[in-house]
C-alpha cells in the first residue's frame, strides 16, 4: 500500500474537467493520512496517570494504572462492572476523597502538578476538572440557578449581568439554550431526563473547566436523548478534554477518540478507538467487545 | 374440611387484612370526629340563648315554688335513687325524668343550678318579657323588668325595656372606656413608674447616691412628676366616668316576686330569650362566641372569655419553635454530617431517642431546677439586682416554659431532621462538591434547603406535642390568671419574664378547681374544642409551609 | 434532494462520515471514469504516454478502494449502521469493488494500447471499438451520476442498457472473428483488440452491478440475477416506504 506516495503526488490524476472533485480528493487523502497517524504519542497530553494504585481498605481497586489522556479528545473507559473504570474517573477530581478508607498511591498529573499533592486545593481542582454523573442530578432550584451555582461559589462573577452572560453561554454550549431560554426561572426538575443531563453539562462548563469527566452520562436516558448528549460531547471536545466512563461499548465506539479497556483494576488495553474496535491487540479486549466475555 | 379450606383460602386472598386495616382507619376517624363533635356540641352550644321557662315546682306534700330557669339537660333516673336522695317519689313508677335547671340568681338563692323532677314541674310557660341579665358578679339574674331609673327619672311599663336597652348600651360603652383607662393607660403609667423605681434602685446599687450625683436622680424625679400629673388627670377622668356609669339602675322582679335593685354598672347585658327570633339568637350566639375568644375571664374563669389563654398558648408554642428549631437542626447537622459515625454517635442517638420517652413532668422539674432557679436566679443576680428581692427571671415565666418545652421536643426535631438529611441523595451532594463547593457551601446551599421539609415535619410534631403539654408548664410558668400578657404596648413590648395563661391549664383549672362546677362544665368543653382548634391551626400552618417547601424541593426520584 | 436521507442524523459526526464516504466514492468514480476515457484514447490514438499515465494512476484507484473500505469498516464498527445507513455502507463496499474492477479493466486496455502502439494500426475495428467505448463510458458516467443523486430510476436506465452493450459486444467479436479469418496474419493483433472489447463489456457489467447496488440502497431490494422486467416493476412500482424521495 503506497498511499503516501500517491497522496503526495495528487496532481498526476487531475483532469481539467474534474478539478473540483479531485481537489476535494486531495483534502480527503490528507485527512486520511492524519487520521491514520493519530497516536497518543503525537497528542498533547492533558492528564497523565502514573503508576496509580487505589485501595478500598484492604481491597485493591486499581492496580498500577499508567495512562495518558490527550487534550481536546474524548477518551472512553470501558469494561465490565466493577473493573474500576468509575473509580479511576473519580480519581481525576478526587471525588474518592469522600469515601472513607480509600487510599491512593501514585500520581495523576494535571499540567505538571500532581493532583494528590498536599498543597492542592481540592475545590479548585474540581473547578478545573468538572464532572457529570450517571443520573441527572440537578439541584432543586431554577434552571438559571443550577447553571449559576458553580459561579456563585467563591471566585465566580457575582454581578447579575456577568452571571446572565455566562449562564447563557453555558446553556448554549450545552445545546440547551433554545429549549429553555423562555423558562430559566422554572424548576430544573421539570425538564426531561435528556434536558436535565444537558443542564448538568451546562452547569459543569459554566465554571470553565479544562477537563470534563462524564460518569456513564447516558445510562439513565432514552436513545434519542443519548444521541443528543453524544452529539454534544462531540461538540464539546473542541474546547475541553473529555474523559468518560460508559458501560455501553457502542457508545464508546461512537463518541470516543481513544478507548481504554479495563478489567478488575487493570488497564488491559488503551489506544485509538478505531484500533480497539476493529482489531484489538489483546484477546481479553476482543472477547469483551465482541460479547464473548464471561 | 371444606370449610377449613375455604377459610384458609379467604385468609390467603388478603381480604381480611384489607378489612382489618380499613377498620383501624375507620375507628381512628370515628374517634377523632366524635371527639370534635362532642366538644363542639357540649361547648359551643352553651352559648346558644336558651328559652327561659316560667313554671311552678310542685313536689308532693310541699309548697309550690315558682321558678324561672333555663333547661340545661335531662336524664332518666331510677326512682330508687331518687328515694335514697330523700325525695318523696312514687316507687310504683320505675323511672323519673330529672332536669337540670339553671335558675341563676345566685345572690338570692345561693345556688344557680338545680335538679328538678320533670313530672312535678307544672304550669310551664315561656313569657316573652322574661329577662336574662348577665352580671359582672354573682352570675346571671333571671327575672322581669319592673322599672328603670333613667337619668333621674323612673320609667315603668312598656317603655322601660327600650329605655333599659339604651341605658345598658351607654353603660357598657362607659365601662369599656374605664377598662381601657385602667388597663392600658394607668397600666402604662404604673409600668413606667416601676421602671423609674428600678432605675433609681439601680443607681443606688451602683453606688451613685443622690447626694453625690444628683443629675440622674433629678431626671428621674422630673419624669416621675410628669407621670404623676398624667396619672392625676387619668384618675380624675376615671372618677368622672365612674360617676356617669353609676347614674342609671333598674329594679327587677324575680319569679318569686322578690324585687331586686341593680345598678347598670354591674350588668354586662340583658336579653329576652323568649322574645328572640332565630336571627336574633344566631347573632347573639356569635356575639357570645366572640366574647368567649376575645375577652378576659371573669368570676374565677367561669364567665367571660379565654383570650389570654389562647394568646399564651400560641405565644408559648411560637417561642418554643423559635428555640427548638435552630437547636435541633444544628444538633442533627453535626450528628449526621460532621461527626464521625461510630459508637459515640450511636450512643448519642440512642440517648436522644430516649429523651423523647422521658415523662414530661420530669422536664418540668428540670426546668424549674435548672432554668428557673439556676439560670434565672443567676440572671437576676447579674443583671437585675435593683429588682430584688422580687425575682425577674428567677421565677417561672413564659421564657422558661418555652425553653422547657423546647427541650422536651428537641429529640423529635433532631430525629426528623436527621432523617431528612439522610434522605438527600448522595448524587446531589456530589454534584455540588464536583462543582468546587466546599462541604460547608454544599450543606448551606443544597443540603439544608432540601432537608427543610423534614425539618418542618419535626417542627410540626414538636408543636403538636408542645401545645398539648400542661404538666411541666405548671412548674415553670403557667398561672390560673395572668394580670398582663407577655406582649403589650410597653417597651420592650416582649416581656419574657411574665407568667402566662394556657388553654390546657385553663381546662384543668376550670374543670377541677372551679367553685361552680355546673357553670364551668360547658366552658371546659368549649375550651377543649378551642385548644384542639388552636393546635390544628398551628399544625396546618406548619404543614402548608412544609408542603410548599416539599413542592419546591421535590425529591429527585426518577 | 435524494441526499437528504442520510444527512439528518442527530450525530453530525455520523453525517460527516457518511458524506465523507460518499464523496470518496464519487472521487473514485471520477478517477475511474477518467482512467477509462484515457485508456480508450491511448488505445485509439496509440498514445503510449497516456497509456503509461493510466497504468500509473491505477495505484490511486487501488488506494481509494482500500481507504474507502477502511472507512466503511470503521463506520460499521463504530456506528453500527442500520436500515438505509446499513444499505448505504453495504452498497458503497460493493460499489467500490466494481469501480476498482473498472479501473483494472482500464488498466488492461492501457496495456493493450501500449502493446498495439508497437504494431500496425487497425483503423476499421478501432472505429467500432471507439463507439462501444463511448457507450460504456456514458454508462459509467450515468451510473456515477445516479449514485451521486441516489436515483433509482437513472440506475435502472443504466441496468437496462447493459443488454445493448452485450449485443454490441457480440457483434464486434463476430466482426473480429471474420476479420481474423480473412487475414490470419493479424490474428495476434485482433486478439488483443478482442481483449479490449471484452474489457469494455466487463466494464458495462460492472456499471450494471453498481446500478443494481443503487437500486438496492434506494429500494431496499436486491435486484441481482432477476429478469429485467421484474427489476423495472420493483423500481417503478412506487412503494412509498422505500422511496428515497
Amino acid at each position: 500500500m503506497n498511499k503516501n506516495q500517491s497522496a503526495a503526488d495528487p496532481k498526476t490524476m487531475t483532469h481539467p474537467q474534474d478539478t473540483t472533485q479531485n481537489s476535494r480528493a486531495i483534502k480527503i487523502e490528507t485527512m486520511q493520512r492524519e487520521r491514520l497517524s493519530t497516536r497518543i504519542e503525537d497528542e498533547k497530553i492533558a492528564l497523565e496517570v502514573d503508576n496509580l494504585n487505589l485501595f478500598y481498605s484492604a481491597k485493591q481497586a486499581l492496580k498500577g494504572i499508567n495512562l495518558q489522556i490527550p487534550e481536546n479528545k474524548v477518551t472512553a473507559f470501558i469494561g465490565p462492572s466493577g473493573c474500576g473504570k468509575s473509580t479511576l474517573l473519580r480519581c481525576f477530581n478526587r471525588m474518592n476523597d469522600l469515601i472513607e478508607d480509600c487510599r491512593v498511591d501514585g500520581q495523576i498529573r494535571l499540567g505538571d502538578k500532581n493532583i494528590f499533592d498536599r498543597d492542592v486545593d481540592v475545590a479548585l481542582l474540581r473547578r478545573r476538572v468538572g464532572m457529570v454523573f450517571q443520573k441527572p442530578n440537578p439541584f432543586p432550584k431554577s434552571i438559571y440557578e443550577n447553571v449559576a451555582y458553580g459561579l456563585r461559589l467563591a471566585g465566580g462573577p457575582q454581578k447579575r449581568r456577568d452571571l446572565d452572560e455566562t449562564v447563557e453561554w453555558a446553556l448554549k454550549g450545552a445545546a440547551l439554550w433554545d429549549e429553555v431560554k423562555d423558562r430559566l426561572d422554572d424548576s430544573a426538575l421539570g425538564l426531561s431526563g435528556g434536558q436535565q443531563q444537558r443542564l448538568i453539562i451546562a452547569r459543569a462548563i459554566a465554571v470553565h473547566p479544562e477537563v470534563i469527566l462524564l460518569d456513564e452520562p447516558c445510562s439513565a436516558l432514552d436513545p434519542i436523548s443519548t444521541l443528543k448528549v453524544e452529539e454534544l460531547i462531540n461538540e464539546l471536545k473542541r474546547d475541553y478534554t473529555i474523559v468518560m466512563v460508559t458501560h455501553n461499548m457502542q457508545q464508546a465506539a461512537r463518541v470516543s477518540d481513544y478507548t481504554a479497556f479495563m478489567y478488575v483494576g487493570d488497564l488491559v488495553e488503551y489506544g485509538n478507538t478505531d484500533k480497539i474496535f476493529t482489531s484489538p491487540s489483546k484477546k481479553q479486549t476482543e472477547d469483551y467487545i465482541t460479547g464473548r466475555y464471561g | 374440611m371444606q370449610d377449613a379450606r375455604s377459610v384458609r383460602a379467604y385468609m390467603k386472598s388478603g381480604q381480611p387484612y384489607v378489612w382489618l386495616t380499613a377498620g383501624a382507619i375507620a375507628a381512628s376517624i370515628i374517634i377523632t370526629v366524635a371527639l370534635l363533635l362532642l366538644t363542639m356540641a357540649r361547648g359551643v352550644a352553651h352559648f346558644w340563648p336558651a328559652d327561659l321557662v316560667l313554671a311552678s315546682y310542685q313536689a308532693p306534700h310541699a309548697q309550690a315554688q315558682p321558678v324561672l330557669a333555663e333547661f340545661r339537660s335531662s336524664e332518666e333516673v331510677t326512682s330508687a335513687r331518687l328515694k335514697n336522695a330523700g325525695l318523696p317519689v312514687d316507687e310504683a313508677q320505675d323511672f323519673y325524668e330529672r332536669i337540670l335547671l339553671k335558675i341563676g340568681n345566685r345572690d338570692l338563692g345561693g345556688v344557680d343550678f338545680r335538679y328538678v323532677i320533670s313530672d312535678w314541674l307544672v304550669d310551664r310557660s315561656t313569657p316573652a318579657d322574661a329577662v336574662v341579665w348577665e352580671r359582672l358578679e354573682w352570675g346571671n339574674l333571671h327575672g322581669f323588668l319592673q322599672s328603670v331609673q333613667f337619668d333621674g327619672r323612673t320609667i315603668e311599663g312598656d317603655e322601660a325595656w327600650e329605655r333599659y336597652r339604651q341605658a345598658q348600651k351607654r353603660a357598657s360603652a362607659l365601662r369599656h372606656k374605664i377598662e381601657r383607662i385602667e388597663k392600658k393607660e394607668i397600666g402604662r403609667i404604673n409600668y413606667q413608674m416601676e421602671q423609674l423605681r428600678l432605675s433609681e434602685r439601680r443607681l443606688e446599687i451602683d453606688g451613685l447616691s443622690r447626694a453625690d450625683v444628683p443629675e440622674p436622680y433629678l431626671a428621674l424625679d422630673a419624669r416621675r412628676q410628669e407621670l404623676d400629673q398624667s396619672y392625676a388627670l387619668l384618675s380624675e377622668e376615671r372618677a368622672r366616668l365612674y360617676r356617669a356609669l353609676g347614674r342609671d339602675s333598674l329594679i327587677a322582679r324575680t319569679a318569686s316576686g322578690q324585687e331586686v335593685s341593680m345598678p347598670l354598672s354591674k350588668l354586662v347585658t340583658g336579653y329576652r330569650p323568649n322574645d328572640m327570633n332565630l336571627l336574633d339568637k344566631v347573632l347573639h350566639w356569635f356575639g357570645k362566641l366572640w366574647e368567649f375568644v376575645s375577652e378576659d375571664p371573669r368570676e374565677a374563669n367561669t364567665e367571660g372569655g379565654i383570650f389570654p389563654a389562647i394568646f399564651g398558648t400560641v405565644m408559648m408554642v411560637l417561642l418554643m419553635s423559635v428555640f427548638v428549631t435552630p437547636f435541633g437542626i444544628l444538633a442533627a447537622l453535626y450528628l449526621r454530617e460532621y461527626a464521625k459515625q461510630g459508637a459515640v454517635t450511636r450512643a448519642i442517638r440512642i440517648a436522644v431517642n430516649n429523651l423523647a420517652g422521658v415523662p414530661s413532668i420530669v422536664y418540668g422539674m428540670f426546668g424549674l431546677g435548672f432554668f428557673v432557679y439556676f439560670l434565672g436566679g443567676n440572671l437576676d443576680r447579674l443583671f437585675y439586682p435593683e429588682a430584688g428581692p422580687a425575682p425577674v427571671f428567677g421565677t417561672p415565666g413564659i421564657l422558661w416554659s418555652s425553653l422547657t418545652l423546647a427541650l422536651l421536643t428537641l429529640p423529635v426535631v433532631i430525629v426528623a431532621t436527621e432523617e431528612g438529611l439522610a434522605r438527600i441523595p448522595r448524587s446531589v451532594r456530589e454534584a455540588s462538591l464536583a462543582l468546587g463547593a466546599t462541604k460547608a457551601e454544599t450543606l448551606w446551599r443544597v443540603v439544608l434547603p432540601m432537608a427543610s421539609p423534614a425539618m418542618m415535619t419535626g417542627l410540626i410534631l414538636a408543636i403538636a406535642r408542645a401545645a398539648g403539654e400542661v404538666a411541666p408548664l405548671m412548674l415553670v410558668g403557667v398561672v390560673k390568671l395572668a394580670p398582663s400578657l407577655a406582649l403589650d404596648g410597653n417597651a420592650p413590648f416582649l416581656h419574657l419574664d411574665r407568667k402566662f395563661m394556657h388553654l390546657g391549664f385553663h381546662i384543668y383549672d376550670v374543670g377541677f378547681q372551679s367553685p361552680n362546677v355546673e357553670a364551668a362544665r360547658p366552658l371546659v368543653y368549649a375550651t377543649s374544642f378551642l385548644l384542639v382548634l388552636v393546635i390544628i391551626l398551628l399544625n396546618m400552618t406548619a404543614i402548608s409551609i412544609r408542603n410548599r417547601l416539599r413542592e419546591r424541593y421535590r425529591a429527585l426520584e426518577h | 434532494m435524494n441526499n437528504s436521507g442520510y444527512q439528518t442524523h442527530i450525530s453530525s459526526q455520523f453525517n460527516a462520515e457518511l458524506e465523507d464516504v460518499r464523496q470518496r466514492v464519487l472521487t473514485m468514480g471520477g478517477l475511474v471514469e477518467q482512467q477509462l476515457l484515457d485508456g480508450m484514447r491511448a488505445l485509439i490514438e496509440l498514445d503510449v504516454g497516456l497509456a503509461r499515465s493510466v497504468i500509473r494512476n491505477d495505484d490511486k484507484v487501488d488506494f481509494l478502494e482500500v481507504t474507502i473500505d477502511e472507512e466503511c469498516s470503521r463506520i460499521l464498527a463504530r456506528r453500527q449502521p442500520t436500515a438505509s445507513d446499513l444499505r448505504l455502507v453495504y452498497a458503497v463496499i460493493k460499489t467500490i469493488t466494481d469501480l476498482e474492477r473498472i479501473g483494472d479493466e482500464s488498466h488492461k486496455i492501457a496495456q493493450m494500447a501500449k502493446r498495439l502502439a508497437r504494431e500496425e494500426k487497425l483503423e476499421k475495428s478501432l472505429r467500432e471499438i471507439n463507439s462501444l467505448s463511448r457507450l460504456v463510458a456514458q454508462m459509467v458516467r450515468d451510473v456515477l451520476d445516479a449514485f451521486a443523486r441516489m436515483d433509482a430510476g437513472a440506475a435502472l436506465e443504466v441496468v437496462r442498457r447493459d443488454q445493448g452493450i452485450d449485443d454490441e459486444y457480440e457483434a464486434l467479436v463476430r466482426q473480429c472473428i471474420t476479420y481474423m479469418m480473412e487475414e490470419p496474419r493479424t490474428i495476434s493483433r485482433v486478439m488483443n483488440l478482442i481483449w479490449c472489447i471484452r474489457a469494455l463489456e466487463r466494464i458495462g457489467d460492472h456499471a450494471k452491478n453498481i446500478g443494481e447496488y443503487i437500486i438496492y440502497f434506494v429500494k431496499g431490494k436486491d435486484v441481482r440475477h432477476i429478469p429485467i422486467d421484474e427489476v423495472e416493476r420493483e423500481v417503478l412500482g412506487r412503494n412509498p416506504d422505500q422511496s428515497a424521495e
